[in-house]
């Protein structure tokens, strides 16, 4: 049985709809109306235990949404949802006993206390053994470098110091599953990587199962051998982070500088144009059918270049190409 | 069982507990709160003594009874104002809601364990206010002991159907997502209607009837009229069995109200 199961999920929002001007609004006071906004639209997967699955998409994509529903927060409008075997809406104590949650956004600590008042009590809510939760204890003041924290009040934590102080929270009492919303948002590469090094260790060696969402690939590429990437409420990619690595590694974009206006070009088989600016060429091309010299001289040879540069799409491009559609195009 | 009782007893009271320490987190305010008070006990003690200046009793009240009432009235006050409204309020508005709702331990009572530390935390806090008018007011406190257990027994039970209704009105802030105004006006309510500006034997009947038809008279006038021996101890039961079915029916109503108004959360997505 998998640990996470997702069948035909819907969730549709209401949201008022406002008419324009006086009348409108005065209208809406009498007969509010409402449009069916669906946020997430008969999702489809499962996670099994011990995976760490990263949760992609642009904004407004429906992550946070399927997020809270997998937490029991929110009810669906359709479809189910099994964690470990629950209901996690029905049964939401039940299932929040076995889960760990951060909310990159929001914190979980008491904002006025000192960080070791919060854990104490987490401890305490989630009926950890005392002689577990000093090990556990001791064990993130180490990994998370929380020793000079814990008796810091949240409030006058820096970004980085609180993210540390909320995994802990979120991990203290070993939840079997974990749902990671945007755990590195507005951080620096240094913690950036204290924390994913973290999330490795942790979750791994205790075969915790991770959801994780993240707008940062780096994140993705470190911790997931899998990625599920969802745009307008639907699953769009769900597969290893190999196969996308490699169904668009073979693709390199090559940006041409130009010293007179870009104009349309003749290019080579396997070569198409990304972008033309002002004075900006990009252009794209498969290099199993092309050569990165080829589609160099062909552009030299219709326009003066001044500078160029190459590189490997990096996996924002990859995903962003995914939204446009860019897998189903492969497919056909 | 008892272990599951236990438990849930130690979870409750670290949530308790967690009450006085964040109160001790703001040091000015204490201080500014007990000037506060100074003032505004010197103030009710004088505004009273000068109604008095012309008659021996009003409305049945000697002046040693109304001016005793009024001074309890005044250190109690924390029974009748508990501030679920702005809890609720500003875990609305900062999307904390989300959190507390995941906690595997029920809300409501997670809620009552901490108000019940505030409680306890507030009143430790007028204790050298209350000292301070012993001496300077002459503030009297009865000796018997039966007259403390009833008070005891009327103030949890009326501060407990006091919660209750506290919660259907914080339930409020789902819809409204603004709570200063309503925070204010239900402050200017509770001042007034639990009694504690006013003796309810000085309201005209008719206030009165209006007054003890709404809880916030539960929580402070009920109690404190029988510890400052307005009421007679022989009323006690009568007035545990009335706080009693408040209790019920605010208890069954805020269940009610919460589990139409948590849908904005749960349905709606906040």
């Amino acid at each position: 049985m998998s640990v996470i199961e997702v069948n035909e999920l819907s969730k549709v929002f209401q949201v008022p709809k406002k008419e324009p001007g006086l009348v409108g609004a005065v209208k809406g006071l009498f007969r509010p109306r409402y449009e069916d906004k669906q946020a997430v639209n008969q999702l489809n997967f499962q996670v099994e235990a011990g995976e760490i699955v990263g949760y992609i998409g642009v904004n407004g994509a429906g992550k946070s949404t399927t997020i809270k529903m997998l937490t029991g927060i929110l009810m669906p409008s359709g479809g189910t949802v099994r964690v470990l075997g629950r209901d996690p809406h029905r049964q939401r104590v039940e299932n929040a006993r076995e889960i760990g949650v951060v909310f990159g956004q929001r914190t979980q600590l008491w904002w006025d206390l000192a960080l070791i008042e919060s854990l104490n009590l987490i401890a305490k809510i989630y009926d950890v053994p005392p002689a577990r939760y000093k090990t556990a204890l001791e064990q993130f003041t180490e990994t998370l470098e929380l020793g000079d924290l814990l008796n810091v009040p949240v409030r006058n934590m820096s970004l980085g110091q609180k993210m540390r102080s909320e995994l802990a929270a979120a991990l203290i009492h070993q939840p079997k599953v974990v749902y990671l919303d945007e755990p590195t948002i507005g951080l620096d590469l240094i913690v950036k990587e204290r924390i994913r090094d973290f999330i490795k260790m942790e979750c791994g060696s205790k075969g915790m199962t991770v959801m994780l969402t993240t707008h940062d690939l780096g994140d993705i590429e470190e911790l997931c051998q899998r990625v599920i990437i969802i745009d307008g409420g639907h699953v769009i990619y769900d597969g290893p982070i190999e196969t996308i690595k490699k169904r668009f590694g073979k693709f390199r974009e090559i940006t041409f500088e130009t010293v007179e206006k870009a104009k349309p070009l003749d290019l080579p088989e396997g070569a198409e144009t990304l972008l033309a600016e002002e004075r900006k060429v990009q252009i794209r091309f498969d290099r199993t059918v092309s050569t990165a010299s080829q589609v160099a001289s062909a552009v030299m040879n219709q326009i003066e270049v001044k500078d160029f540069s190459l590189s490997e799409p990096d996996l924002a491009d990859i995903v962003k190409q995914i939204y446009n559609g860019a897998l189903d195009m492969e497919a056909k | 069982m008892i272990q599951t009782l236990n438990r849930r007893f130690s979870v409750y009271s670290a949530l308790f507990a967690m009450i006085p320490k964040m109160f001790m987190a703001y040091q000015l305010w204490f201080w500014a709160g007990m000037v506060m008070n100074i003032i505004s006990i010197t103030i009710l003690y004088f505004f009273w003594d000068a109604i008095y200046a012309n008659s021996a009793a009003i409305s049945g009240l000697t002046r040693e009874q109304t001016i005793n009432y009024i001074l309890l009235a005044f250190f109690f006050m924390p029974l009748v104002g508990n501030d679920l409204l702005w809890e609720f309020g500003s875990n609305l508005r900062e999307g904390l809601m989300i959190h507390h709702l995941l906690r595997p331990v029920n809300f409501q009572m997670m809620n009552y364990a901490q108000q019940l530390g505030g409680l306890v935390t507030r009143m430790a806090f007028q204790l050298p206010i209350i000292v301070l008018a012993v001496f300077l007011f002459d503030l009297k406190f009865p000796s018997d002991l039966n007259t403390w257990v009833a008070f005891l027994i009327s103030a949890l039970l009326g501060f407990t159907a006091m919660f209750f209704f506290s919660w259907v009105l914080a339930c409020m802030t789902f819809y409204t997502t603004e709570i200063w105004g309503l925070g204010v006006l239900i402050e200017g309510i509770t001042i007034f209607f639990s009694g504690s500006l006013v003796p309810l034997a000085m309201m005209p009947e008719w206030l009165r009837t209006i007054v003890l038809s709404v809880p916030f008279a539960q929580a402070l006038a009920v109690p404190v009229g029988l510890l400052s021996g307005i009421t007679p101890l022989s009323d006690a039961p009568r007035i545990w069995l009335i706080q009693l079915v408040w209790i019920a029916g605010m208890g069954v109503l805020s269940n009610l109200v919460f589990h139409f108004a948590v849908r904005k959360i749960t349905v709606q997505g906040g």
